[in-house]
């Protein structure tokens, strides 16, 4: 299971980023999400959800093995991490965010809380 | 303090001082945000007799309780001013993510005064506030700056806009935001122009405080579920508002040739499927939004290069392309892009190109005006010339450059009965004749003529289009039900189309901020504001109030000559006859003078004070005032 | 034959929903115009701005077929 982009869908609303920190955070700041909306205005005039692909990566380079797989997910432990960085330089896709009050990446656990909200088809679960 | 930012900017361009205070509670409660602290600051702060172009007037942006929450939809940020086109209270609002961006900042209201000394832009990243230099902005075009400033600095700022025309003092000019959104009213972008300030910038990091975010959750989340599968919103997602255009038509409410006729013979080819079919790049929704009504477009005219624009909606389609009879969307949406990269409100600004070309059309204007070219209905390179006119102020365009009711002021010669504006500013996209709840609605406005405040088409309706029968009593019900949304800085659609009802938006405002507020209170902080508005535009202007409800000659005595409501027209016996009732029914009195009772009620006994001391507090009404004013139309009135 | 309208916002109330809370299953003779279903069933024309069924606008000349949903559009003001 992972969640799959259809980037022609998406019409910027940011919901899933609002979503994504209550559920994570119990607050609303979208700049600690999971997930981020790039933008591609005024041309082509396209919206590009950015959220992570469940690759593993991040896991096999994380030294201390503080991400871990969970079912489909694979999950970073705030717990055990320790902020090093290593995983947000290498992961591919660039979807490993910061932010500076939270001490360890934003990570996408795979709750699917953005896609119960998303009413466009832009992020749809798929197996 | 739950639900805020928490800090209110005081900026003073002149001097550069930049002071932070916090945002007094009291002050959030009784005014609720943006429109109704537009409202209370300016009344209180703006001496009477400041020009509105000049170094006393403020320039206000602001949020408002609902700005960024997690809500039916918090997206809206407000602009306000004393307005150079009506001389009065102005507030106009935009969506994008301006507003909750600012939130995010930690700022609920920002407050500017004075002029800065050369072209600057007001800064903001989290705590970090700085006038920067805009002089390598100057002159750039709205979209084309916001380009500029992504890439200066970074896509994650949201930014907001003056072009060419709102640095010229063009009394239409909006301010522009997100790659087409726009606070379009009142003339927002030529007082920031005044101000020398070109543009704002901002970055927010932070979390807004929730009083009970289990509860606030809860709420918007199964409101989102429910109104997924609403029936209203497919359609709704499809076609946004540009899907109008034909059911205006067929009411004979559509604006076609400045308002000389209502029905368009050509509507297909402008209206929203037009748009959808032709135009279409993507949806394009405001913060927070799963509705998504922002259609993104491309305009292809042969021997233009192609343009990129969020429109056109509705109120563009009727007041561009059927007020200047364009008969292909392209051209509509080409013109949209023009009138938003100049810095133009497209729905002024095309009425008052609409009003110039009907001057042509009966030779008042002729092509010795208008630099050898000409101004044909329904000619895009006519109307991009005279646009450009207008921005740099060259010619007769300085003579549009002050909207319908300036220009006729200057051109006499009777003009002034085919200007389709009240106090100053331009019909929305609804022709009365028709529908005189809808030219009652546009006259007692207290911005000058905007639907926003009351739109009463379906109403007229309802009630019945050939009866002035009880509308003024509804009027008065919209006029505070629809600014509530303006000042609780949310969304209004969601409630007028998906059923979302104003007593869950009280219930979102209950879970942010803790308040034990009721729709009653608000409805009462929204009348609070109308009657201070009125009170501020008559201490102002001068009085009587009566003196400033004007209808346009047109709309009064000339009948439609054809469509579907051919031969109607409203009567000035009419007009007269609901202007009597109206009055009556907000307690002002006959010569609608708001009177001592009725503002001692809503707890601004100050202004009654100001407008004795000028002599225009309304005559004590024989009985009293009423004890409700306005009457909800059921079934549910939009 | 059956079809069905549905509706929410101003015409809910008038389109007088029992199927479920939008929707009303209306029997209808014949292949009448969206419009007559609508003037027989007693809701002014002028309350509806377009409809929309099986993801296209209609117009109120459409003629439903058997067991179409049909949802009304209320105009609403904006843009």
């Amino acid at each position: 299971m992972r969640i799959e982009v259809k980037k022609e869908s998406c019409t910027g609303c940011r919901l899933c980023e609002q979503i994504c920190t209550i559920c994570h955070y119990k607050e609303i700041n979208p700049k600690k999400a999971a997930i981020a909306i790039e933008p591609h205005f005024p041309e082509p005039g396209i919206f590009e959800p950015k959220i992570c692909v469940q690759c593993g990566i991040c896991a096999k380079e994380c030294p201390i093995d503080a991400i871990h797989l969970e079912g489909e997910a694979y999950v970073l432990h705030a717990d055990e991490c320790t902020n090093c960085g290593i995983c947000v330089e290498a992961c591919p896709f660039g979807v490993l965010y910061t932010h500076a009050d939270v001490p360890t990446p934003l990570k996408c656990d795979l709750c699917l809380k953005c896609t119960e909200v998303c009413n466009t088809g832009a992020l749809i679960v798929v197996d | 303090m739950d639900g805020f930012g928490g800090t209110t900017l005081r900026i003073n361009l002149s001097t550069e001082e930049i002071e932070r205070t916090p945002t007094d509670p009291e002050f959030a409660r009784s005014w609720l945000g943006a429109r109704g602290f537009v409202s209370k600051i300016l009344y209180d702060e703006v001496p009477r007799d400041a020009d509105p172009l000049g170094v006393d007037n403020l320039f206000i942006v602001t949020t408002g309780v609902l700005t960024g929450s997690f809500c039916p939809v918090g997206s809206k940020v407000g602009f306000g001013c004393i307005s150079p086109a009506t001389n009065g209270h102005a507030d106009s609002s935009m969506g994008g993510h301006l507003g909750p961006e600012l939130r995010y900042a930690g700022y609920d209201l920002i407050v500017m005064e004075g002029i800065a000394a050369g072209p600057t832009y007001l800064y903001i990243d989290d705590d970090t506030i700085e006038l920067r230099p805009a002089g390598d902005y100057w002159g750039m075009g709205s979209l084309e700056l916001e380009k500029r400033m992504k890439k200066d600095l970074g896509d994650d700022f949201q930014i907001a806009t003056i072009g060419p025309s709102g640095e010229n003092g063009i009394v239409f000019s909006c301010i522009t935001h997100d790659f087409g959104r726009q606070a379009g009213r009142c003339g927002v972008g030529a007082v920031m122009g005044s101000k020398k300030l070109k543009a704002i910038a901002v970055r927010g990091t932070k979390s807004l405080p929730v009083h009970d975010l289990d509860s606030m959750y809860k709420l918007t989340y199964d409101i989102i579920q429910r109104t997924k599968t609403h029936p209203n919103m497919a359609p709704w997602q499809k076609y946004g508002t540009a899907f109008f255009v034909g059911w205006s038509n067929e009411r004979g409410c559509f604006p076609t040739k400045n308002f000389q006729e209502t029905y368009h013979k050509d509507w297909e080819k402008i209206d929203g499927e037009r748009l959808v079919e032709d135009c279409l790049v993507s949806d394009k929704a405001c913060f927070g939004c799963w509705m998504n009504c922002g259609k993104y477009t491309r305009a292809r005219i042969p021997g233009k290069p192609d343009t990129y624009q969020e429109g056109p909606e509705y109120e563009t389609i009727a007041l561009v392309g059927g007020s200047c009879a364009f008969t292909d969307i392209n051209h509509v949406a080409y013109a949209n892009h023009l009138l938003d990269d100049i810095g133009m409100d497209t729905m002024s600004g095309g009425s008052t190109v609409a009003f110039a070309m009907e001057c042509y059309q009966r030779g008042i204007i002729t092509k010795d005006d208008l630099e050898g070219h000409e101004l044909r209905w329904g000619n895009i390179d006519d109307f991009e010339h005279f646009v450009r006119m207008i921005a740099a102020r060259r010619g007769i365009g300085d003579i549009f450059a002050r909207g319908t009711k300036g220009a006729a002021e200057a051109l006499g010669r009777g003009t002034i009965d085919f200007a389709s504006q009240a106090k100053g500013m331009e019909f929305s996209g609804y022709d009365t004749r028709w529908y005189p709840a809808q030219l009652l609605s546009y006259c007692t406005c207290d911005i000058g003529a905007h639907h926003s405040k009351s739109w009463t088409i379906t109403t007229d309706i309802e009630l019945g289009r050939d009866t002035i029968e009880g509308k003024a009593e509804v009027v008065i019900y919209l006029q505070h039900i629809r600014p509530l949304f303006d000042t609780w800085s949310c969304c209004r659609l969601f409630w007028g189309e998906l059923d979302v009802t104003p007593e869950e938006h009280v219930d979102s405002i209950k879970h942010l901020t803790g308040w034990d507020v009721t729709l009653e209170e608000c409805m009462r902080v929204s009348e609070r504001v109308w009657n201070l508005n009125r009170a501020h535009f008559i201490e102002r202007n001068g009085g009587p109030g009566r003196k400033f409800d004007v209808a346009p000659a047109r709309h009064l005595d000339e009948p439609i000559p054809g469509g579907p409501a051919e031969g109607k027209v409203v009567g000035r016996e009419n007009f007269e006859a609901m202007l009597d009732d109206y009055y009556a029914n907000r307690g002002w009195d006959e010569d609608g003078n708001p009177t001592r009772e009725i503002l001692d009620d809503l707890g601004i006994g100050y202004a009654a004070d100001n407008l004795e001391k000028l002599g225009f507090l309304g005559k004590p009404i024989p009985g009293g005032i009423p004890k409700v004013r306005g009457r909800e139309l059921k079934p549910k009135a939009m | 034959m059956v079809i069905y309208l549905r509706s929410g916002g101003k015409l809910r109330d008038r389109l007088k929903p029992d199927v479920d809370i939008y929707t009303r299953k209306v029997e209808v003779e014949g292949t009448p115009t969206l419009e007559e279903i609508l003037e027989e069933i007693g809701i002014p024309d002028g309350l509806v701005a377009f409809a929309f069924a099986d993801g296209k606008v209609r117009r109120l000349n459409y003629r439903p077929v058997e067991g179409d949903v049909v949802t009304l559009q209320p105009p609403v003001s904006g843009g």
